[in-house]
């Protein structure tokens, strides 16, 4: 029986880009409408990368502009460092891609339509429709009809279908859509399986938190820009600081603190304050600001700093993206 | 439950491989076996175009056969030359184009409509040899199914066929000579006289005018109504001798030969053979064109609609009707130009009318010459595919 290839990691390998995926001005217009818009995007080889952005954003289009499924306006792109489209048919042979929702042949076996999608790869991909239907753990299924799949189930064939190629980059549009939450959990696991093995795993998906676990960089896309990327440890190091404090008289302790110099918006919640201090605060003001409280007569009960989420940082990212417009 | 397993062992895999040959246009043998088998699992559509194939003329046949079976003197043989022209000309011909087209439709269009287009051309295949690989795969379907459906016609007319030749209304032994025919005819003169067409140009000679108004017809002496031998005589004239009516009918029976030699109790090997390579050439032109005009437009049901449209009403409208203005343009329809290379023998497409004697001159056809016609079907082909597969490589998947 073929099994699934290791694929070689070395940056230098093949293209000798360090870059899974790299566009410069990349751009896409629909008519007036410009779906992608100058987009720099580098991700790097070997990683989890989540692509995320607001519903209408362009991410599901810049996957098409890669993959091919339309030409860019403008710009170059370059998968795993082999030029799209001049190189195409090479870089593709090395991705595997779901766009959208997973669809097949509703007449035929989740097999067969492996077996339709193998031929027109490498002859090597029809030894790997067993391994690849296994993994994803829809082997016990493979010879029913696609029709009679739940929708988990066509997310999980659309994933083998990718891993036909033994691909180097893996392109996955909300995989976990039609998920369980253990079905959610076993995707994350084989996406970081995947990962482990040296592959490049880009995520789109609106599940901030389930990207914010699965990735180890993400890029923000707004209205075709892409606005933010990098590390979510790096970027999440620019977020707001967030403190929960819990104490007696919340409204004195406001206005305490509304006195002193220390900066932040502050919220009057049911159980006490939310202190949101500015991206890149001392821990030392925090210090400071239970010194202030304790010493003007205000009981501390809980003071917590909230740990910056991914979630969070995207909200107030896109949110004082709404502002400055 | 469902779990997704961790990666199996691995072995090393050659990428990259000489036998990749992913950018050429040329499909590859399982790129249209798993064309046709994606093609040969859609059951609805395999039953439908076996039902019109194969289950129309396999019925009427069918009921034909037990009908002649129960009551033989009311209803006649199943077979026969005429029923397998007949079935071949206005069943097979037409319907084997309109499946054909079918299947080209669905070809063309299913990948994109039920979302798998996407899939393939993420794998990097040239989106031009998806495109071929659809032709040699829907044609493994279509063709067969059309020999087999002829293949049914052809034996049911050859062992279901008549005992006795039918010419002009008369029972006529098979296979005679031309003396053959006029000895025989001289035996059975007043059949002869009565029912074979005996046309000549002016007045008869005034003997055979005798003859002919003395021999007894239906209620009286002389041809029947719906046989004009000659100017009618006076019952006053005097009676042929039987030597003289025997004379008469050998000599209709020698002008008639040429029509009787060309009239057949089932058809002959050749014709067979020339028919149904004529109904799998209007097959395949039907895939083909279905095949571009799916993938042109990306949807099955209007594709199909149009070539219904193209085969049952515009093809017999612009076959027949001599518009001077557009002669040429109706000489570029494909329809025309099949129904030009029909083989000789068969009643025209179209309700031409030539009949058994497949005589040209009768033809009402709009005038083709073979060439032309030849050339009109490969542009058609040629033309569809360059058109489909263009519009295969542009199309946002």
């Amino acid at each position: 029986m073929s099994t699934l290839t290791l694929p070689d990691t070395s940056p230098t390998r093949e293209s000798g880009s360090h870059w899974a995926v790299e566009t410069h001005g990349l751009t896409k217009r629909f008519g007036d409408n410009i779906a992608v818009n100058g987009v720099e995007l580098l991700i790097p080889r070997g990683c989890a990368f989540g692509y995320l952005g607001p519903n209408g954003a362009g991410k599901t289009t810049l996957i098409r502009v890669l993959l091919g499924l339309t030409h860019a306006d403008a710009g170059t792109m370059s998968l795993l460092g082999y030029p799209v489209p001049k190189r195409r048919a090479a870089a593709l042979a090395r991705v595997g891609a779901i766009v959208d929702e997973p669809r097949f042949h509703g007449h035929l076996t989740g097999r067969q339509n492996l077996q339709l999608l193998a031929a027109a790869r490498e002859p090597a991909a029809r030894e790997r429709i067993g391994p690849a239907l296994e993994r994803v753990g829809i082997l016990h299924r493979a010879d029913d009809r696609v029709s009679k799949y739940s929708m988990g189930m066509r997310q999980r064939l659309g994933v083998a279908a990718c891993l036909l190629g033994d691909p180097q980059l893996l392109i996955l549009d909300e995989p976990m859509n039609g998920l369980d939450p253990a079905g959610m959990h076993e995707m994350r696991d084989m996406i970081l399986s995947l990962v482990a093995e040296g592959r490049t795993v880009v995520l789109s998906s609106h599940l901030l938190d389930e990207v914010e676990r699965t990735c180890d960089a993400v890029a923000i896309v707004d209205r075709g820009h892409i606005i933010r990327q990098g590390p979510i440890s790096e970027l999440l190091a620019g977020a707001s600081v967030v403190l929960h404090v819990e104490c007696s008289e919340p409204d004195r302790a406001r206005a305490l603190l509304e006195g002193t110099p220390l900066g932040g918006d502050i919220e009057l919640g049911q159980l006490g304050l939310g202190i949101t201090l500015p991206a890149g605060t001392p821990r030392d003001v925090i210090a400071e600001i239970n010194r202030v409280l304790v010493e003007g007569g205000i009981s501390v009960y809980r003071l917590q700093q909230i740990q910056a989420s991914l979630e969070s940082w995207f909200l107030q990212v896109t949110s004082r993206l709404g502002a400055t417009e | 439950m469902t779990t997704m397993s961790d990666a199996p062992p691995r072995t090393t895999q050659p990428r990259g491989s000489r036998r990749d040959h992913r950018g050429s246009w040329v499909p590859t043998p399982a790129m249209i076996t798993t064309r046709f088998m994606e093609l040969r699992k859609r059951r609805g559509l395999m039953i439908a175009l076996m039902l019109v194939t194969i289950g129309i003329p396999a019925v009427f046949l069918l009921i034909r056969l037990l009908l002649h079976a129960i009551a033989p003197h009311s209803y006649g043989p199943a077979g026969g030359y005429d029923i397998f022209t007949g079935l071949v000309a206005g069943v097979l011909y037409v319907f084997g184009f309109i499946v054909a087209a079918t299947l080209g439709a669905t070809a063309g269009s299913i990948d994109l409509t039920e979302g798998m287009f996407r899939h393939l051309v993420v794998t990097g295949r040239s989106r031009l040899s998806l495109y071929l690989a659809r032709i040699p795969a829907g044609l493994g379907i279509i063709v067969p199914l059309v020999a087999i459906g002829f293949t049914v016609v052809c034996a049911v007319c050859v062992f279901a066929a008549p005992t006795q030749l039918n010419f002009q209304g008369t029972n006529v032994p098979t296979g005679l000579s031309q003396a053959g025919l006029e000895n025989w005819a001289a035996g059975h003169s007043n059949e002869v006289i009565c029912n074979f067409g005996f046309n000549v140009n002016g007045n008869p000679p005034a003997e055979i005018g005798t003859v002919l108004n003395a021999v007894p017809c239906g209620n009286g002496p002389g041809p029947s109504g719906a046989v004009v031998k000659g100017p009618a005589g006076s019952l006053g004239t005097p009676q042929p001798s039987q030597a003289q009516i025997k004379d008469v009918a050998r000599l209709i029976a020698a002008k008639d030969y040429g029509d009787y030699s060309r009239t057949f109790l089932y058809p002959s090997t050749s014709l067979m053979v020339k028919t149904g390579l004529w109904l799998e050439l209007e097959a395949i032109v039907g895939f083909i064109v279905g095949l571009g005009l799916g993938s042109l437009i990306g949807q099955r049901t209007v594709a199909v609609i149009l070539m219904i449209v193209l085969e049952i009403i515009l093809t017999p409208i612009l076959s027949r009707a001599h518009i001077a203005h557009l002669i040429n343009l109706q000489r570029a329809v494909v329809g025309l130009a099949v129904a030009h290379l029909e083989p000789s023998g068969l009643g025209f497409v179209f309700g031409g009318g030539g009949g058994p004697d497949g005589g040209r001159g009768t033809s009402l056809l709009v005038p083709e010459s073979t060439t032309v016609a030849i050339c009109v079907i490969v542009a058609w082909l040629v033309g569809w595919t360059a058109l489909g597969a263009w519009r295969m490589i542009r199309r946002d998947a």
